[in-house]
């Protein structure tokens, strides 16, 4: 018996030999590695020895729970550019049409992107966590904060990567890398990871504590003090899931159109 | 018959033009602006409480992160150099200008003068921002001008080391990417940053004497007015380094015919 090209017995092999391809292609490409892992734990490093004193004692507690989730949250949010640049390339080269005209299911190119985000999310903030451990950083919730750590950055992650494939097919390339990483820039300074959000000027306080990526690391700081993390996670999750509303359609649509060589 | 050659002048003032036309045109100009004032806003603006209440020995931030203000700013005009000069290598325009009756350096020349013009915007943005901050020049006219100068001798040098890493590695992406790190690096763990004895005592010798260290170092006294030979000689000595690696390669990059 033949299985036909959306039958869902190809499903699932096809979807992770596709994830292995891009996670590959990922980890192999020194450039998308120190812009996704790299840049991000140097910057948790340099932070914690230049600023590290200072922002521990304006703070009250150790910088770390601040920093570590920033960084771990930054890397997320790099590699989802990396990842839209090559993707750029991948359209160009016509790889995406030729997957496109071969046997393959329909929704695996989709769930493969999916995949290989949550795997690329979940190992870029393990490392950086483990690094912060290195450093001095301990957390002190439950084992079920523990998870809900590293499922903040997993669903931003994949929220922000969505927008950024969207931003791709309407800014272009070297616009979508300028601007996206000035904003990824702009965002990581004012937050409340990088110093305590009383350190900001009073009338800039409401939107360094209110844009999506502060609401994340607020849910994640919170979870590994061991602090209620309740309505900050709220927060990151309505962020999460507005970004993702808004991007999702543009982003298909887009992903359907380079299936055709440019 | 025979076009007429022009004078070296001449073409070097065509190319430098081109350069300068493109950079106005595309997003570099605008880079050139935004770099010194995203750099002040994103350092300025979170650190100044931190700083002035667990940081000793700086009662003005403003004052304090001026240089490093100034060092960034060239720094990313240099990494647009190496962007530029990587491009051109790539795409075969080094190869073209080999083939016609351009003297060597001319190429060469345009790209320096073009990033110098690139840096005079910037650091005049970066000492605008500065002046917001609390920034001012507390010296003679002399130490002003002395700064100017100094900015300038950091400023060709950068751009020629800038052009012998694009150049020789003719890839623009990869060279724009391994260039911010260095920039990161040593632009934080510096003491245009934070004052030395707030690093932890292990990274000290490093922070010290770092390139980075020594020109704000020489950078700020000029800026007081409390400049002595003893904290302008380092950073001197570190250009000095600098061009002595840098010249002999870039001479050897660009008077070869390929």
């Amino acid at each position: 018996m033949t299985t036909t090209e959306n039958s869902a017995a190809v499903f699932v092999p096809q979807t992770l030999i596709q994830s292995q391809r891009m996670l590959l292609h990922l980890f192999r490409n020194p450039m998308s590695l120190v812009q996704s892992i790299v840049y991000p734990a140097s910057m948790l490093v340099i932070l914690d020895i230049v600023l590290g004193r200072q922002v521990s004692a304006f703070a009250g507690h150790d910088s770390l729970h601040g920093t570590v989730p920033m960084t771990a949250l930054l890397s997320a949010m790099l590699g989802a550019v990396a990842g839209a640049v090559t993707l750029g390339r991948e359209w160009d080269a016509g790889i995406l049409a030729r997957f496109w005209v071969l046997p393959i299911h329909r929704a695996s190119g989709l769930a493969t992107r999916v995949t290989s985000e949550g795997v690329r999310i979940l190992s870029t903030t393990m490392l950086i966590t483990g690094l912060g451990l290195l450093l001095g950083f301990r957390f002190s919730g439950s084992l079920f904060s523990a998870l809900a750590f590293v499922a903040v950055p997993l669903m931003f992650g994949i929220a922000f990567a969505t927008a950024v494939i969207a931003a791709s097919f309407t800014l272009g390339k070297t616009l979508l890398v300028e601007s996206v990483s000035l904003l990824c820039s702009l965002a990581m300074f004012f937050n409340p990871g990088f110093v305590p959000l009383a350190a900001y000027p009073t009338w800039l306080q409401p939107l360094v504590e209110n844009q999506p990526m502060s609401c994340a690391i607020e849910a994640m700081t919170a979870l590994s003090l061991g602090e209620p993390a309740g309505a900050s996670l709220l927060k990151a999750a309505a962020w999460s899931s507005i970004i993702f509303a808004v991007a999702v359609v543009p982003a298909l649509r887009g992903l359907r159109r380079a299936t055709v060589p440019r | 018959m025979t076009a007429p050659v022009r004078s070296s002048t001449t073409q070097w003032w065509v190319l430098t033009a081109r350069t300068l036309r493109g950079a106005a045109r595309g997003g570099e100009a605008i880079t050139a602006i935004i770099a010194p004032i995203v750099f002040t806003v994103s350092f300025y603006v979170p650190l100044q409480k931190v700083i002035s209440m667990f940081g000793n020995g700086v009662d003005n931030f403003g004052q304090f992160l001026m240089p490093l203000i100034v060092l960034q700013a060239i720094a990313f005009t240099a990494i647009s150099v190496a962007f530029l000069a990587a491009t051109d290598a790539v795409d075969g325009i080094n190869r073209r200008f080999a083939s016609m009756p351009i003297a060597r350096l001319v190429p060469l020349g345009s790209r320096v003068a073009s990033g110098m013009a690139k840096c005079v915007v910037s650091l005049t943005f970066a000492l605008g921002c500065g002046y917001v901050i609390g920034f001012r020049f507390a010296g003679s006219i002399t130490d002003t001008a002395m700064f100017i100068g100094f900015v300038a001798i950091i400023a060709v040098t950068l751009i020629l080391g800038a052009d012998v890493i694009g150049t020789a590695s003719r890839n623009p992406e990869a060279t724009t990417q391994s260039l911010i790190l260095p920039q990161l690096v040593l632009g934080m763990l510096s003491s245009g940053f934070a004052p030395l004895e707030q690093f932890p005592t292990w990274v000290q010798p490093f922070v010290r004497n770092q390139p980075v260290s020594q020109f704000t170092t020489a950078l700020r006294d000029l800026a007081d007015g409390t400049a002595t030979s003893a904290s302008v000689t380092p950073a001197l000595l570190w250009l000095l380094t600098l061009l002595v690696i840098c010249i002999p390669l870039s001479l050897l990059l660009n008077a070869r015919r390929s």
